[in-house]
């Protein structure tokens, strides 16, 4: 009887480790990394026959979140749109030749503009004209699909 | 006696101390929980916007609006649209080269009409038109410009392929 009293209390911890393998695992299927790239604040407008973007490139789209005020957010920060998109535009290039891809006019790759739904036209334009200089011609602007958000 | 003790501990067989590996699982569960933001799924409208490129053709030596007079089709291949915004953003005209499509804020119904116009256009055989270019006033608001680029871009060639080519410029006058 005294033996078994001295004996320390021991939980299982089984049941209580594939509970949280389990959820460790939900976690992981549903994160997605790029969801940070987007700026939530924007207002996008609703357009009910936007459907989402299949892009199977191999590079990934040039992702561009315009506020209200025509400003260029990337990762919540603002960036100057001119010097930005030259960079990126740059990069991809510089990619594109190392794969023997020598790309001089329009690049194989898409500009999703997240913008808001009370932007001015031509604070918009601005931008758009920028990616168009530096070789992008495929835009894919963002809208939310149905009434609700 | 010592050989009965024996006998026990091997039967009791190896315990893994499950708790470390307890405390790194609520670790990484804490890190998921902590990152996780479900974002609302969003929807794409595509289209392929070239920079803009003459508005006359200089073959056919007709400018844009001169057809009218004539009733001859320039051998143009980009049908203009024109769109006027108010001070606060909305529509407050939309035109298609020379005749008017919609006046006023855009509803359902303005839009249904807009889209009515412009399917015999595109749908004949013999169009020369293979692309829209809308001339938008500079404090139109984006989301009634998106609304007309939907529109556009839902429209058919005679041959039944959508419409690949929509862009859109400031207009200058």
């Amino acid at each position: 009887m005294s033996a078994q009293s001295s004996e320390a209390a021991e939980p299982n911890y089984t049941p209580i480790l594939d509970m949280v393998f389990q959820l460790i695992t939900f976690f992981m299927l549903v994160i997605n990394f790029k969801g940070a790239s987007l700026d939530q604040s924007l207002q996008l407008p609703v357009l009910g026959s936007a459907r989402p973007l299949e892009w199977k490139g191999e590079h990934e789209p040039l992702v561009l979140n315009v506020d209200n005020e025509g400003r260029v957010k990337v990762y919540g920060a603002v960036q100057p749109a001119e010097s930005y998109i030259a960079s990126e535009a740059k990069d991809l290039r510089d990619q594109l030749t190392a794969k023997g891809d020598k790309t001089t006019g329009e690049l194989p790759v898409p500009v999703i503009l997240r913008v808001d739904r009370g932007t001015k036209f031509h604070l918009v334009n601005h931008v758009i004209k920028v990616c168009q200089e530096n070789g992008y011609h495929q835009f894919s602007m963002s809208a939310m699909s149905g009434k609700e958000e | 006696m010592s050989r009965r003790r024996h006998r026990k501990k091997n039967k009791k067989g190896v315990e893994l101390n499950l708790a470390a590996m307890l405390d790194m699982a609520f670790q990484l569960l804490t890190f998921f929980i902590l990152t996780f933001r479900p974002a609302p799924i969003e929807g794409h409208l595509s289209v392929n916007m070239p920079p803009p490129i003459p508005q006359t053709n200089v073959e056919s030596r007709v400018t844009v609006g001169d057809e009218g007079a004539g009733g001859v089709i320039p051998a143009l291949h980009a049908l203009h649209m024109y769109v006027t915004a108010t001070e606060g953003g909305d529509v407050e005209q939309v035109r298609l080269e020379s005749s008017i499509l919609a006046n006023g804020p855009l509803s359902e119904g303005a839009l249904a009409g807009i889209a009515k116009r412009l399917r015999p256009v595109f749908g004949e055989h013999n169009v020369l038109y293979d692309r829209i270019q809308i001339e938008v006033g500079r404090n139109l608001r984006y989301e009634e410009l998106l609304k007309l680029v939907d529109v556009c871009s839902q429209q058919k060639q005679g041959d039944g392929s959508p419409i690949g080519k929509v862009s859109f410029v400031e207009m200058q006058r």
